[in-house]
Order: C-alpha cells, then sequence, then structure tokens
C-alpha cells in the first residue's frame, strides 16, 4: 500500500489543495444547522425578521463559497488522481520492460495486463473519491460529532457510545475485505488467461471444433470470479446495516434522555433539535462510509499487487555485472567457454559444457534433434538468460562484462516464431531502428527476398499487419523477421530455424544474398543443405557438443550427422 | 479562466465543434443508442424476474420506513419532547427500535440479493461475449487486437459491473423516496414544497450541460483503455524481441504516449463528473435557505409551526439527496453504458455464416474445389486465390506446394471453412460446403497448424484436445506414434507435467510432436497438416514418418511441406505459384511433363550437388 500511495507524493500539493477546498465544503455544510438553530431562537422565537434575513444572507453567500470550492476542488482532484495512476502504470510498465526473461515466469501475461489496467483503475478511483467525497463522509462523521459536543456535551456523549464498537467492527471488515477482493482479482487474472489463450489458438478451437470445450473452461473461470465476486461484496455488506442500527440506537438515546432533561429544565429545546440534526446527518454519511470501506479494501487489494511487480529488485537486467574490461576489436567473434546452463528453476541442465568459436565472419551452423537445446544456446548470447557455468566471449569479452543494451545492439536475432507487431510492413522492418531511412529498409527486405512480396501487395510498404501478422504466410513472416534483424547492422546474426517455412529456390536466393554480411552468423537448422554452406558445423544432442567441424568432416567422423544426411538425401538424389 | 480550459496543461479533448456536433447527434440515434443498450442490459437483468421483484419490494419497504423514521421523530420533538412527556415518547422509542430493526434487515438483504442479480448478469454478459467469439469468423480477429478484445471482457464489462453493483437500488429507492418526501412535504406546507421545487429547472439545465461532455468522453476514455490493453499484450507476449532489439525505451515512450492519452481522457471524464455533486450540493444548499429562510418568516406571523419547520427542513434536504444520488447514479450510468456499448458491439459482430442445415454428414472424403476466388480482406483488390480447381478422391494424399505465399495455407484453411469463398465453390462429396453443417464438417477434420500453440494445462490435456473421451492409454500411445513420448517422460511430472504459458519447457519442436499427436488421437475423415514438421529435425521426423503414414491411411489428407522428401509419397501434388494452381497430378508425371514443380525439384537436387 505505501509503495503505491509513494506516487502521490508528486501531487501532494494538488490533493491538499483538493481536501482544503473539501474541509471548505464540509464547513458549510456543518455550519448550517448552526445558522439554522440561529434562525429559529434568534429569529423566530424572538420574532425578529432582520435576523431572519442577516442569517438567510449568509447562508446563502456561505453557498456560493461551497459551489465554487467545490469546482475547483473537481479539478484538482482529477488531476491529481489521473497523474497519479499515469506515473504509477508508467513505474509498473518500465519495471516490467527491465524484467529479465526468468522475472516473466512469475507472472503470466494476463496477470500483468490486470494489474496495469484493472488495479490502477481500482486505486485510481478511491484516490479521487477520497478526495471528493470519501473523505467528507469520515470528516463528516467528525464534524458532527465535535459540532454535537459544543452544543451539548452531555447529549453528544451518547452519540459516541457506540464509537468504539464500530472501529473495532471496521478494522476487522476492512481486513477480511482485502483478503477476498485478492481473491476476485486473482479471478481476473484467471479469466484474462483463458481468454488470451483462446484468442492466440482460435484455429486450433476452430479446428478440433473445441468451442463448446472452451466455452465450458470460460465458463468455469468466470463463474469462480462471480461467486468469489459475490462472496466478497456480501460481507462488505455487512457493514452499512450494522452502522445504521448502532447510529439509530445512539440517536434514540439521545431522544430519550434529551426529554428528561427538558423535563428537569436544564436543557433547552434547540439544544435537542440541533443534535438530532447533526445524528441524522452522521447517518445520512453512513451509506457512504460503507461504501469507503468497501473501496478502500478493493483499492488495498489491487495496491498490494501492484506492489508486488513494482518491488521485484533482484530480478531486473543487471546491465553489466562488472566493470568493462575493454575488449578485443575482433568484428563478431564468438566465443562459448564450458558453457552449461540449467533453466531457473529447472533440475536438468539444458546445454552441459559446450565450447566452440566463430571467427569474424565465420557462419556457424547448429544442428540437432529436437529439445537438443540450440534456441537455448542462441537465447544465452544476447543473454537472456545468465550460464549457469563457463562463460561466453563476444568480441573477446565475456558477455556479463558486456553493457546489456551495447550486447544486444550489436546482436540481429531473428527467433523461431516470427513475432510481429500491430503496424505497417514498414513499420515492422523498422522496428529495431525507427530512424531507419526507407533505402535501408528496402536494401534488407531485398536481402531477405521479401521485397518482390511485399510489392505485390495493394498497399505496398504501407500494408497493415494484422493481429501478429496473420494475414501473411509463415514464409512472409519469416522473411520480414529477418528483414527486421538485418536492418540492425549487427556485428552477429542469429537464426533460429528461421527458413524453415521457405521453399527451396527462396531459401537458396536468401542464403546468397546473405553471403555479402560482414556479420557473423548463427544459423540453427534442420537442413543439411543449409549447414553445408556453413563454415563449421556444431551438433548438439540433449546439451552435450556430439561433433564439430566442417560438412565432409563430419560426415566421417559422426555417425549422428550421417544418418541426417541419410535422412535428407534419401529423397532429394 | 485560463486555469479551467488546460488545467495542468490537459489540452481540451473537446472542442466547442466536437459538442455541437455531439449535440446534434444526440438527436439523431444517440439517444436510442442509449435506450437501445440499456434495454438489452436490462434484458439480461431481467432474467432473474422474481428475485428482482423481492428486491424492489425491499427497496420500497426500506424507503418507507427511511422516510417515516424522521417524520416520527419530528411528531415525537413537537408532541412530547417539547412537553418533556416521557411515557408518549417512550412508546415512540420502543417504535422506532422497531422501525430500524426492519430497516436494518431490510436493507441487508435488498444489497444481499442484488449482489447476486448483478452478478449473473454479469457472468452472463461474459460467457455470452465468450461463446460469441466462439461463433466468430477468424476473420473478424485477424483484425482486432488481442488486448483490445481482452480490455472489453475486464475492464469494459468492469464498468458495467460497478454501476450495476450500486445504481440499480439506489436509482429506485431514490425516485421512491423523492415522490414520498415530495407527498409529505405537500402535506406538511404546500407553499414550502413548491419553494424547495424552484430548483429542479436549474439542477436539469446543469445535467444537461455535463452529461453532454461526459457521455463522449466516457466512450472515448474506455476506448483508450483498450488501445492501451492492446499495447501491452503484445509487448509482453513479444518481450524476447522488445530485450533482443534493445526497444525498452522506445516501448516505454510508446507506452507513456497511449498511457497519456487515458490520463487526459480521464482527467476531463472526472473533472466534469466532478461537477455533478457540487452543483447538486449548491442547490441542496439553496433549498436549505430558502426553507429557513420563507419558512422562518412564515413562522413568524404564525403559518406554520416550529416543528414543522424542522422537519420541513430535514425533508428538504432528504428531497435534494435522491436527487442528488440520481445525477450521480446518472453519471456512473453513462460511463457503464460507454463500457456496454463497447461489450455489445461485439455481440453484434456477424457470426460465421450459418447453414440452413444441421444434418451431419458422413464425409467420405471426396474434396474439390471449383472455380475459387478469395481474398482476405474484401478492401484487397487482387484475390489470394484465383480460379482454383482440384478434385481429390477419398483416401488420397494431396502435396501442396509453391513459393511461400503462393496460398497453400489459404487452401487448407478454406477447406476448414474458417473463410468464406468469394466465387466459386468448395465441395465435399459433391456437396457445396455451404449447404453442410460447419460443426458437423470439422468434427470430421484434423488440422496440426502451421504454429502449433499449447494451452497452460498439462501434457496430457494436451494431446486430448485432439479428442475429448481420449482415454490415458490411447494418448499415451499417440505420443509414442508421434516420437513424444521418450521427452515427455524426461519432463519433471511426465505427462502431467503443466506446460507454462510461454512453453519454454519444451522446444518448438517439440510443440510440433505433440500437436501431431493431438491430430493423431483425433482419428479423422480428413487431415490437414500445414508444415506440421518444419521445426523437427530429419532424423525424428523420419521417425514419426510411418506414425503419419498410417495416420493418413485411408483419409483424404492435405499436406504442405517444403522439405520434398515429406511430399514423395503423395497421391497427387498440387503446385501453386502467385494463388492459382498452376499444375496437379501424380508426382511422376509432373516430373515428366517438366513444368515448374520438376524446376523446384531440380533446383533442390542442384544445390545438394554443389
Amino acid at each position: 500500500m505505501k509503495e503505491v500511495f509513494s506516487y502521490v507524493r508528486p501531487y501532494k500539493w494538488p490533493a491538499i489543495f483538493a481536501l482544503c477546498l473539501m474541509l471548505l465544503e464540509l464547513f458549510v455544510e456543518l455550519v448550517q444547522p448552526l445558522i439554522m438553530a440561529k434562525i429559529i431562537d434568534e429569529g423566530v422565537r424572538a420574532q425578529n425578521q432582520g435576523m431572519i434575513m442577516q442569517w438567510g444572507a449568509v447562508l446563502i453567500a456561505l453557498s456560493f463559497v461551497a459551489f465554487l470550492a467545490g469546482v475547483i476542488n473537481s479539478y484538482f482532484s482529477s488531476h491529481t488522481a489521473q497523474s497519479f495512476s499515469y506515473d504509477l502504470r508508467n513505474a509498473m510498465f518500465d519495471k516490467i520492460q527491465s524484467f529479465t526473461l526468468t522475472t516473466y515466469q512469475k507472472f503470466s501475461t494476463a496477470s500483468l495486463i490486470t494489474r496495469l489496467t484493472n488495479d490502477v483503475t481500482q486505486v485510481q478511483t478511491v484516490l479521487f473519491m477520497s478526495l471528493r467525497i470519501m473523505l467528507r463522509a469520515p470528516l463528516a462523521v467528525i464534524g458532527s460529532i465535535v459540532m454535537a459536543f459544543v452544543v451539548n456535551a452531555k447529549l453528544a456523549l451518547f452519540l459516541v457510545i457506540g464509537a468504539p464498537v464500530i472501529l473495532i467492527f471496521l478494522i476487522f471488515m476492512v481486513a477480511k475485505g482485502v483478503s477476498y477482493f485478492g481473491r476476485v482479482q486473482k479471478r481476473v487474472d484467471r479469466l484474462n488467461r483463458v481468454l488470451q489463450e483462446n484468442l492466440q489458438a482460435i484455429r486450433l478451437v476452430k479446428a478440433y471444433l473445441r468451442g463448446a470445450y472452451e466455452a465450458t473452461r470460460f465458463d468455469e473461470v468466470a463463474s469462480r470470479l462471480k461467486i468469489d465476486s459475490v462472496k466478497a461484496l456480501r460481507v462488505m455488506e455487512y457493514i452499512m446495516p450494522v452502522l445504521l442500527f448502532i447510529m439509530n440506537m445512539s440517536l434514540l438515546a439521545v431522544l430519550w434522555f434529551g426529554t428528561k432533561q427538558i423535563a428537569t429544565g436544564t436543557t433547552p429545546l434547540g439544544d435537542i433539535v440541533a443534535i438530532i440534526n447533526y445524528a441524522m446527518r452522521m447517518t445520512g454519511s453512513f451509506s457512504m462510509f460503507a461504501f469507503i470501506i468497501i473501496f478502500y479494501a478493493r483499492a488495498k487489494a489491487s495496491a498490494e499487487r501492484m506492489a508486488e511487480v513494482l518491488s521485484i529488485e533482484n530480478e531486473v537486467e543487471d546491465t553489466s555485472l562488472s566493470e568493462e574490461l575493454g575488449h578485443t576489436m575482433s568484428y563478431g567473434e564468438l566465443t562459448f567457454e564450458h558453457v552449461s546452463f540449467t533453466y531457473p528453476g529447472g533440475d536438468a541442465p539444458v546445454l552441459f559444457d559446450v565450447s566452440f568459436q566463430v571467427k569474424s565472419g565465420e557462419k556457424l551452423a547448429i544442428m540437432g534433434a529436437t529439445g537438443a537445446g540450440k534456441s537455448t544456446l542462441l537465447q544465452l548470447i544476447p543473454r537472456f538468460y545468465e550460464v549457469t557455468n563457463g562463460r561466453i566471449l563476444v568480441e573477446g569479452q565475456d558477455v556479463q562484462h558486456w553493457e546489456l543494451q551495447e550486447l544486444r545492439e550489436i546482436i540481429g536475432y531473428v527467433p523461431q516464431q516470427s513475432l510481429l507487431f500491430t503496424g505497417s510492413i514498414a513499420d515492422n522492418v523498422r522496428w529495431g531502428d525507427t530512424q531507419a531511412e526507407m533505402d535501408a529498409v528496402l536494401q534488407v527486405t531485398m536481402q531477405a527476398q521479401i521485397h518482390a512480396s511485399v510489392e505485390d501487395f495493394p498497399n505496398g510498404y504501407d500494408t497493415r499487419v494484422g493481429q501478429k501478422g496473420v494475414n501473411l504466410s509463415g514464409g512472409q513472416k519469416q522473411r520480414l523477421s529477418i528483414a527486421r534483424a538485418l536492418l540492425r547492422k549487427g556485428h552477429i546474426l542469429m537464426l533460429d530455424d528461421s527458413t524453415s517455412a521457405l521453399d527451396v529456390k527462396t531459401e537458396q536466393s536468401l542464403w546468397e544474398a546473405l553471403s555479402e554480411e560482414k556479420a557473423t552468423m548463427l544459423v540453427v537448422t534442420q537442413k543439411i543443405r543449409t549447414a553445408k554452406g556453413a563454415d563449421r558445423i556444431l551438433l548438439i544432442d540433449a546439451g552435450k557438443v556430439v561433433a564439430y567441424g566442417k560438412h565432409e568432416e563430419l560426415l566421417q567422423t559422426s555417425t549422428l550427422y550421417k544418418k541426417i544426411a541419410i535422412s535428407q538425401q534419401e529423397v532429394e538424389e | 479562466m485560463g486555469f479551467f480550459q488546460k488545467p495542468f496543461g490537459n489540452e481540451p479533448i473537446l472542442t466547442k465543434d466536437d459538442l455541437k456536433q455531439v449535440v446534434k447527434k444526440k438527436k439523431g440515434p444517440r439517444a436510442a443508442d442509449w435506450k437501445s443498450t440499456l434495454l438489452r442490459l436490462w434484458k439480461i437483468v431481467d432474467e432473474q424476474r422474481a428475485l428482482l421483484i423481492v428486491v424492489l419490494l425491499l427497496v420500497m419497504i426500506s424507503s418507507i420506513l427511511a422516510l417515516v423514521g424522521p417524520y416520527l421523530i419530528g411528531q415525537m420533538i413537537d408532541n412530547y419532547v417539547m412537553h418533556g412527556e416521557l411515557t408518549g415518547l417512550g412508546k415512540g422509542i420502543v417504535l422506532l427500535i422497531g422501525i430500524n430493526v426492519l430497516l436494518a434487515v431490510s436493507l441487508f438483504l435488498q444489497n444481499y440479493w442484488m449482489i447476486g442479480i448483478a452478478q449473473q448478469t454479469i457472468y452472463r454478459l461474459r460467457t455470452s461475449v465468450f461463446t460469441h467469439f466462439q461463433r466468430l469468423p477468424i476473420a473478424f480477429f485477424d483484425r482486432r487486437q488481442h488486448g483490445e478484445l481482452m480490455s472489453r471482457m475486464t475492464n469494459d464489462i468492469e464498468a458495467v459491473n460497478s454501476t450495476l453493483n450500486s445504481s440499480f437500488i439506489q436509482v429506485f429507492s431514490s425516485v421512491l423516496t423523492l415522490g414520498g418526501t415530495i407527498i409529505i412535504m405537500l402535506s406538511l406546507s404546500p407553499l414550502l414544497t413548491v419553494l424547495t421545487m424552484t430548483i429542479i429547472p436549474i439542477m436539469f439545465w446543469a445535467m444537461r450541460w455535463i452529461t453532454r461532455r461526459t457521455a463522449p468522453l466516457f466512450k472515448e476514455q474506455q476506448a483508450a483503455i483498450g488501445a492501451l490493453n492492446g499495447m501491452i499484450e503484445e509487448t509482453i507476449s513479444g518481450q524476447r524481441i522488445v530485450k533482443a532489439f534493445s526497444q525498452e525505451e522506445r516501448m516505454k515512450v510508446e507506452f507513456r504516449e497511449k498511457s497519456l492519452r487515458l490520463r487526459r481522457t480521464g482527467f476531463w471524464a472526472q473533472t466534469y463528473s466532478g461537477y455533478i455533486p457540487k452543483v447538486m450540493n449548491f442547490l441542496n444548499n439553496m433549498s436549505f435557505t430558502i426553507v429557513a429562510g420563507i419558512g422562518g418568516m412564515l413562522a413568524l406571523y404564525g403559518h406554520v409551526s416550529i416543528g414543522v419547520i424542522v422537519i420541513f427542513t430535514e425533508y428538504a434536504r432528504q428531497f435534494t439527496r435522491p436527487l442528488n444520488d440520481l445525477a450521480n447514479q446518472f453519471n456512473t450510468v453513462l460511463s457503464a453504458i460507454a463500457g456496454a456499448e463497447r461489450v455489445f458491439a461485439l455481440l453484434d459482430e456477424q457470426p460465421e455464416v450459418e447453414t440452413a442445415t444441421t444434418q451431419k454428414h458422413h464425409l467420405l472424403g471426396q474434396v474439390a474445389f471449383k472455380h475459387v476466388y478469395f481474398k482476405y480482406e474484401q478492401e484487397e483488390e487482387t484475390y489470394t486465390l484465383k480460379n482454383v480447381n482440384f478434385k481429390v478422391e477419398p483416401g488420397q494424399t494431396v502435396a501442396l506446394v509453391g513459393a511461400t505465399g503462393a496460398g497453400k495455407t489459404t487452401i487448407l484453411q478454406l477447406i476448414a471453412r474458417f473463410y468464406e469463398v468469394n466465387k466459386g465453390e468448395v465441395l465435399f462429396d459433391g456437396v457445396n460446403v455451404q449447404q453442410m453443417d460447419r460443426q458437423s464438417l470439422r468434427s470430421q477434420m484434423a488440422f496440426v497448424l502451421q504454429d502449433p500453440f499449447l494451452f497452460e494445462a498439462s501434457v496430457r490435456e494436451n494431446i486430448r484436445y485432439g479428442r475429448l473421451d481420449a482415454s490415458d492409454e490411447e494418448i499415451e500411445g499417440a505420443a509414442k506414434r508421434a516420437n513424444a513420448h521418450d521427452f515427455i517422460m524426461k519432463l519433471k511430472d511426465g505427462y502431467n507435467t503443466v506446460l507454462a504459458a510461454d512453453g519454454r519447457e519444451i522446444s518448438q519442436g517439440q510443440k510440433q510432436l505433440l500437436s501431431i499427436a493431438r491430430a493423431l488421437i483425433a482419428d479423422p475423415k480428413i487431415l490437414l497438416l500445414d508444415e506440421a514438421t518444419s521445426s523437427i529435425d530429419t532424423v525424428t521426423e523420419m521417425a514419426i514418418q510411418e506414425a503419419l503414414d498410417t495416420l493418413m491411411q485411408g483419409r483424404t489428407s492435405f499436406v504442405i511441406a517444403h522439405r520434398l522428401n515429406t511430399v514423395h509419397n503423395a497421391d497427387m501434388v498440387l503446385v501453386m505459384h502467385k494463388g492459382e494452381l498452376v499444375e496437379a497430378g501424380p508426382q511422376q508425371k509432373l516430373i515428366e511433363s517438366g513444368g515448374l514443380y520438376a524446376q523446384m525439384l531440380h533446383s533442390s537436387s542442384h544445390h545438394l550437388e554443389e
């Protein structure tokens, strides 16, 4: 809670100002019954018309003041609330951007989305309401009590008899509410997750006719959400009747004992009328009070969820683990020295004692069975994950000593699943370098063999890429994703099986075009044909290097490699 | 005045011209929009009519009790308190205690049930949107950001939710209280009543001024949240790319832009809606003053008793309070309408074209395309498929070859009827696909997609997705045939391992193996394999080839593969080029004819010989 509300600090002056305005309004409201009593006692009772006019005028003037204060308050409170939530959202997003890929495992995407929107809204609403009206309720209650004491302390005492009970009761309810609403938000996460899965897998769901099945699955999370929401809200529903009941009982006590005092002549009638008036005011605030408690509990639950994100300290990406040692300027050179790697939280090593070196401008093909660790190997280079043992040298320097930003800037990465973003084709190619000239874009798209296809689209480079590139064929996506990486002009280019959807001819032209690149290339592939064009081939099996060398060498030395070659040449010869 | 126009640097979002347009629209369909949105919402609420009536009755009871309380107190002050008469007062107090207990109970019960009604409504709304999603054509999802759609299900429905929880009872009780108060006030003093009512026209004018601004702002606000949600979903899902290209800073900047848009609309929406209680308060105070001042004078001349004035001021406030509540509710209702409109917009999306028949058609497996033309977007000029004709006999295996983007996947998607053709016909056993029940059709097909997708569920459940009633033995059998068993056993909990959302425990190739196992278990009549083995190494591929061959036996199969060896035992090869079917026939025949296919084959073997 504290963590989150520290974001109000920059807006403390507008907030304080808004509060002052609200107090002013409140003051006017509280003074009204007093003036009312004056009109009755000094005006009506004393048959003094002048007094009535005079106090009436005061009342009207005060109302104007309150109105003006209210309008200005509206500006200041919404400024505070909106700017606060804006900062909070940004801070969370920034934090999320700095997460390591391991940290992402902690929160599902769906959960992060809920936290960034839904949870922020909950807290923001409460802040706004408190600045505008919510605080009024407790203040009105306190103010009414104070005024009642001023009027007649003895009678007023009856109004506060129930206060300790109410206080304990409310603290208890808030604690309950926080845990209940926390659960509700978790349910929203689940709902979001099922929804996101379904959107991503819509073709699969349709192909396997699982609409009804998915609907049941969704139904389950939706009804869980419903049940928990109902539970949470119903628990909170006890607040208002309990408060009202205690308050009304106090009021009756005032009436009873007040009348007794009138009988003995110790209390004037006006006092009782005023105190009853205040007591009714208090009851009026109670429905708002119950509201506040509910909202507060909700906001607290949301704030705790946001604090979870904001308070992550040790798992953000370190830019550089130690001071720079100065690297040998061997352009694009890459060395693996006895690298072993186990996924954080995993138990079996995925890579085991991997060593190899790729010289500047060389091309290394990485082959291996499904699940051998090829993609994992690539992901260690831009430090998506930290190696468990051994070290990786890029241009002669341990990657852990590189400034993360600089390291990633010299690496062009084409992932296995070509993920594109909403925007035009040109936007997507420029994605890694928004400032790139159109000439540069054309150059890389030609290299990536996608230029001609793009030209064929009715809108050319302005063609919009649908959600995650659904309107493009698999091969088109792969080539765009290659073009995107090429535009970076990295020293090291990593292609993770990125040509699997390309036909033979296109792929051939692609490799020819790429041969001009001076970057060191790491190519994960299944195809012997592609591997043959590389300077060296690294064959891994179950995380271990089983063969390393040129095509011809491997044919001689490695039975596994030979097996792969046979499996492919069978038809092609 | 500058501050009020651009406070804290927040440029106004609604200019005077915008407002003029809003007003114009309001006269036309806008008002009808609100009405129909509310009406549709009401229909869902109304499904629980019995409970709703009970709640309304309770609201009535509690409203009456809330009115009776102060009235009795007033009476008691006049009759007993002023004279210090304790016995009468005692009776009154006992009566009041009874009333208060009743009030507390009825308040509790009405809210208790209303929460149930509201949440049930929200639940119904959510599930009906989801069910509708399942019926929408793929094309709908192609055009929209996932995050934006998700926002409708959470943030927009949440707006409706918070309104339903509180507003319904509030509005109803406010109306009741208002009516009751007016009656009592009239009975107390018609003159004072009329005086109190003078604020109503001012109130209406003020409300109109405010809602003209807030209504469009709320809509804009929900849209801004949607856009923000869309961006968040995309960036977090694509985090690997963001990191690889070190674009974090740019993402932050982009996020700020969208976030700022939300802040600005939020600011104005809140500021304007914040006016409502203030205006109401002011009018409230005015009426207080009127009653106090004029009432005081009337009392002076003996027209009314002091007790009446005391009570009347209380009622005057009771009168403005429901008005105040109504005004406040009106505003939340507006934000709910903004949310509901976006939700209903989804429900109004045209579902996949329904066919007249729901009769189950048992496929023999013959598939034919007759002069098929197709494009993904209506606005596009060129067709993705142009005049495609072919006929496949039951049980045949068909290989689709051609450059990327030639239209191979499109053909498979049309066979699965993910999209409707623009011209021509897709025929199964000689029957136009549009005459067939989609459900029955798809139930006889299995599709292994280009991008394998796994759900956040156990490995077992992911395979079972192919056929829900498959036994555990069948699942293991399928996994073994798909060569997936070995790696599954190496996972932490074997078949019970729950795959993470991003499925990082297993590689892309392994995902493909799982989705092949999924297809193996489905036992379809028609099998569609779209690059089903593209990420699988060739040795493993050989091992599962046998399983695939058995799978394809006796079924009509369509296979897309770039590795030509996958193609070699096909009965027919369809060669696609730029959306046209340029060659079709048995492989041997195509090689002999020396066309495009022969060239392709040549180029790949040529490369091999290098």
